[in-house]
């Protein structure tokens, strides 16, 4: 097992979003969080890497733990990578200086190596003639990989992915989505929040549907499409659809 | 009336004139560097609410923001003698415009730190990067380069309230035309000729400020 949360709760202010998550993910999962808007699926995932803080319960991941209130994030950062919907690139580095620039920092990477690194990185998703273009002269799905490369040159355990194609004009979300099948099936570990249900139930290991911060239903999505186990399940495939 | 322009009269005082352009512009650039380190240092710890150094910025840039320059360069040369501080009049002219162009510069800079995308900084969190590198490597350029033409601007006022230090009797180029038309008095030849000066400064300083601006701000590093 890669990754554990157990009984956890967070509030906004008198907003109860997560009413004790608790998640089991196997190292190579590829898992996808659905639910409606408000559910807490972003807040969950962004507990995961301390994006968010939380009240109550525990995260582990390869071993690193983090607790309620902790402010050390740095060691189990190392180990969670993560891509945004909004690309946040850094303007002012190119494609190619946005992926060493964490390598370079954080890991004290020597220069050289953090280059061969970062050209790795783009051409694994596509972009090795990118290295030296700044984010402005890039495609929204063009941004959106070097994010991913960026998040990768870091060799997490695990890829959080919030809702990363919702920003892209529909022509470019399967660049993007490509990419991430080619991750899924090299073994990467995998948690998204989405939208593309297709591709939640095509690449997926693993669906969590989550309803008024709970986990509602959670299994194989072939089978959670198939035969969806609560009426707010059906009803939200049913939106959908 | 008829009056008769003697601008001779001006020109034989030239090494003054040169000696307080010298002076204006010693002035100046040794306020700016210092007051924009200054004004970043209180930027950050605005920005990020470093406590307790927040508040004793906050104070700080309220309080030099809301008197006049001339006050606070009398309170610093005439005041403080009394706690024991004694100050020559260039020590006290470069604390004045030092500590006045870092509460300025504070609020400006911290304008365009708070501009940074909040995704931006979550996203150097999220790649394990501390506050500092965070501040150093994808916020501190940006912010700067947003913020630029405001500092810009800013630093050129300070130059042509520099004029003010005159009245601690720092010799800068206010003060060499005071001195000149109590000489010559030809008051209106002589501030016709300081005033073109000073045009002439504010140009070329923003012209200068510019420059630095396209090579070390704005300018995207070399890959």
């Amino acid at each position: 097992m890669l990754l554990r949360i157990d009984g956890l709760h967070k509030h906004f202010g008198a907003n109860h979003v997560l009413k004790g998550i608790d998640l089991r993910i196997d190292e190579g999962q590829v898992v996808a969080i659905i639910g409606r808007s408000g559910s807490g699926k972003s807040t969950l995932l962004r507990s995961i890497n301390g994006l968010e803080t939380f009240d109550d319960g525990l995260i582990e991941v390869d071993g690193e733990r983090l607790y309620a209130g902790q402010t050390d994030l740095r060691a189990l950062r190392q180990k969670v990578g993560m891509v945004f919907q909004q690309f946040n690139l850094f303007p002012h580095l190119s494609a190619g200086q946005n992926v060493m620039l964490a390598p370079q920092v954080v890991k004290k990477t020597p220069v050289a190596e953090c280059e061969t690194i970062a050209r790795a990185m783009l051409a694994k998703v596509g972009l090795a003639e990118k290295f030296d273009a700044y984010p402005d002269q890039l495609s929204g799905g063009q941004q959106q990989r070097v994010a991913i490369a960026r998040a990768l040159a870091m060799q997490p355990k695990v890829l959080l992915c919030d809702e990363i194609t919702s920003a892209l004009d529909p022509e470019l979300v399967n660049e993007v989505l490509a990419v991430v099948k080619q991750l899924a099936s090299e073994g990467m570990t995998l948690i998204m929040v989405t939208h593309e249900m297709r591709f939640a139930r095509e690449v997926g290991d693993k669906l969590v549907f989550m309803y008024q911060g709970r986990v509602h239903e959670s299994g194989h999505p072939k089978d959670l499409f198939a035969s969806p186990q609560t009426p707010e399940l059906q009803n939200f495939i049913g939106a959908i659809n | 009336m008829a009056y008769s322009f003697d601008f001779t009269a001006v020109a034989q005082y030239h090494t003054q004139l040169a000696v307080g352009v010298g002076y204006t512009l010693m002035l100046t650039a040794l306020g700016a560097v210092l007051g924009v380190t200054l004004g970043t240092l209180g930027a950050v710890v605005r920005a990020w609410r470093i406590r307790p150094f927040a508040q004793l910025f906050g104070l700080y840039v309220e309080l030099i923001r809301n008197t006049p320059f001339i006050v606070q360069l009398f309170f610093i040369f005439f005041g403080l003698p009394a706690l024991g501080l004694r100050l020559g009049e260039w020590q006290a002219a470069i604390i004045a415009v030092v500590i006045n162009l870092g509460a300025y510069s504070t609020e400006i800079i911290r304008a365009g730190i708070q501009a940074i995308p909040r995704g931006q900084i979550e996203a150097a969190g999220s790649l394990a990067m501390t506050r500092t590198q965070i501040f150093r490597h994808v916020v501190l350029q940006p912010a700067l380069q947003k913020v630029w033409p405001a500092l810009s601007s800013q630093i050129v006022i300070v130059m042509l309230g520099t004029s003010v230090c005159s009245q601690i009797a720092a010799e800068e180029l206010t003060f060499a035309a005071n001195f000149i038309q109590s000489r010559n008095f030809r008051a209106f030849e002589t501030y016709i000729v300081v005033a073109l000066i000073y045009l002439a400064l504010s140009v070329g300083v923003r012209a200068l400020l510019n420059q630095i601006g396209q090579r070390f701000v704005v300018k995207r590093r070399p890959a």
